[in-house]
């Protein structure tokens, strides 16, 4: 374990040098006066029959990091359609109702950082970069439409009004039940010489998919560097292969379900009629 | 605290409370000689399981519970084959009608509600008319042997269907309409809520079709492994929703736990057997129905695309 991490640490530092080879162009940031570089422990989490939740660990090294600055990691999930639907009591039963779909909502978002987030960052810096749980983007484009609010041209209104708040909050609540959006106010620590660690927790019940993975070096609410790496959950083992067979081959999946219960009734019955 | 991630559920459960789970309704089910999905059903879906998956899985489950029995029936020639095979075919319709309409109900983001409906009424129908007959049962054994009248209904409705049949084995006449709307009732109920359906079929065989009661048990018994087949493979091909490592922890469990529950059948007498299962199904029913109209927990319920 040391070892390997000792080499993470080389590696993050080498890391640095060529932090201008980015994977993929960072949400915000101007240029460096200050720079990151990030890699994490593990970039492919396996589930496989015993998997019940990951920690994943983001190493990472900040060039020219001060003592009042602060760090934030995100992990942002695949992004899926999700419909949220209302309770209402018709006939004195609690029946789904007004359903509102929201786009490409992201099915993971877990923030770590070196302090609680409206310390590290202006409001505006976490909603553009979409950090907290308050700052997800969740879109409901079938609610939405575009106008021109006190001089202001291309503003975002819901035709739900207030109310669409009350939905955004329920998927906050609901996907936090899960851990599957976390927030950590002390998940990143602070090493010696700009060296950070992070820890997030990945719960048994996260998508699989792609994830991203940003790091951020806040400075005076500003983010003034950012990182992106990228983190894969996928299904391995047998899970990966029952999992391919229901889907690539469901006829000789549905097949082998069925005879697999057959047999199992059957010898059953064997084994206990001769008793 | 061994957990298992089951791959289509994609949820982690601890694999010994799914083992107990499965002996223990397994166990119900060889005391009663009841298929005992309906115990099952909400309590995977309980567990978190989406309701999809408890469903089709479900039905899985219950090929390898009926296969012991129909089996057996079949040795001792306690079986109608050919009103089995009616059934069937109109099993087979239900079971493509339900899945269909599974489906549906799901992308209106209803069919946890349909589920709970379905449970509610059929547990505290079949439940109530349960409880009342072996009360009354008990009842007239304590008296000391009162007369067991039987005041059967005039047959009405159901002789003036065509396409009449002869069944040899049950000693019927009759026309294959009401049969094979039974059949497809059953099936759509198998694909709906994860039971086999016995618990409405042998009462509709016996009151319905008049079967003589000792190819009642070993006919529904027959009708139904071969609907939770096909409905076990319809669901697989089309909402790939069958989790076949859930299915076989729920039926190593179920099938230990059925031979234990068979061999205490003979200490608990019929009666008062029949009462508890009775009450059993009546308190699930009431659960359920408490349920339906208690405040929520959340008032919101996120329904998820099932991404690839």
């Amino acid at each position: 374990m040391i070892r390997s991490l000792s080499a993470l640490f080389t590696a993050a530092v080498a890391a640095l040098a060529s932090a201008a080879a980015a994977r993929s162009a960072p949400p915000e940031g101007t240029p460096p006066p200050a720079r990151i570089a990030a890699a994490l422990t593990e970039d492919v989490v396996e589930i496989r029959s015993d998997f019940a939740g990951a920690e994943l660990v983001v190493f990472g090294a900040a060039e020219g990091l001060e003592d009042s600055d602060a760090i934030v990691v995100a992990v942002r999930g695949p992004q899926r359609d999700l419909r949220v639907m209302k309770k209402r009591r018709v006939l004195g039963i609690w029946v789904n109702a007004a359903p509102v779909r929201f786009e490409g909502a992201p099915t993971f978002f877990a923030v770590a950082s070196t302090a609680p987030l409206e310390q590290v960052a202006s409001f505006g810096a976490l909603r553009r970069n979409q950090l907290g749980a308050d700052h997800v983007r969740l879109s409901a484009p079938e609610t939405e439409r575009t106008e021109t609010l006190l001089g202001v041209t291309g503003v975002t209104v819901s035709e739900l009004g207030p109310e669409i708040v009350d939905y955004r909050e329920a998927v906050v609540r609901a996907r936090s039940r899960l851990g599957l959006f976390a927030e950590d106010p002390d998940g990143v620590e602070r090493l010696e010489g700009g060296l950070f660690i992070a820890r997030l927790a990945l719960p048994s019940g996260a998508p699989t998919g792609d994830y991203n993975v940003d790091v951020y070096l806040f400075r005076d609410g500003a983010p003034i560097a950012t990182r992106r790496t990228g983190l894969t959950v996928a299904k391995a083992g047998i899970e990966r292969a029952v999992f391919d067979l229901a889907h690539g081959q469901p006829l000789a999946y549905g097949l082998l379900a069925v005879i697999m219960a057959a047999l199992a009734g059957w010898a059953a019955a064997a084994v206990g009629g001769r008793r | 605290m061994v957990q298992i991630y089951l791959p289509i559920a994609e949820i982690s459960l601890n694999l010994f409370v799914l083992l107990g789970l499965g002996l223990g309704v397994g166990f119900l089910s060889g005391l009663f000689g009841v298929g005992g999905g309906f115990l099952m059903t909400p309590i995977l879906i309980f567990l978190g399981i989406p309701p999809a998956v408890a469903v089709s899985t479900q039905a899985n489950q219950i090929v390898a519970s009926s296969v012991s029995g129909a089996l057996a029936h079949w040795r001792r020639k306690t079986l109608d084959v050919k009103m089995g095979l009616v059934l069937i075919i109109g099993g087979v319709f239900g079971s493509v009608f339900g899945v269909q309409l599974f489906s549906l109900l799901q992308r209106l983001g209803q069919i946890d509600l349909v589920i709970s409906l379905c449970y509610v009424l059929f547990l505290g129908v079949i439940g109530g008319l349960m409880l009342v007959e072996s009360v009354n049962a008990i009842r007239r054994r304590r008296k000391a042997g009162g007369s067991r009248s039987k005041a059967r209904r005039k047959r009405g409705l159901i002789d003036t269907l065509p396409f009449k049949t002869r069944f040899p084995v049950s000693g019927l006449y009759m026309s294959v309409i009401p049969p094979l709307a039974i059949g497809f009732f059953v099936g759509a109920l198998a694909a709906l809520m994860g039971v086999g359906g016995g618990f409405v079929m042998v009462p509709a065989m016996i009151y319905l079709l008049r079967m003589p009661t000792s190819v009642v048990i070993g006919t529904s018994l027959f009708q139904i492994l071969f609907v939770t087949a096909l409905t076990t493979v319809l669901q697989a091909t089309q909402n790939q929703t069958v989790d076949i490592v859930l299915a076989a922890i729920l039926i190593i469990g179920g099938v230990i736990g059925a031979q234990i529950g068979a061999r205490f059948v003979q200490r608990v007498p019929a009666e008062e057997l029949r009462a508890a299962l009775a009450l059993l199904v009546v308190s699930v029913c009431l659960k359920l129905a408490w349920d339906l109209g208690a405040p929520p927990p959340d008032l919101y319920e996120l329904i998820e695309a099932r991404g690839p």
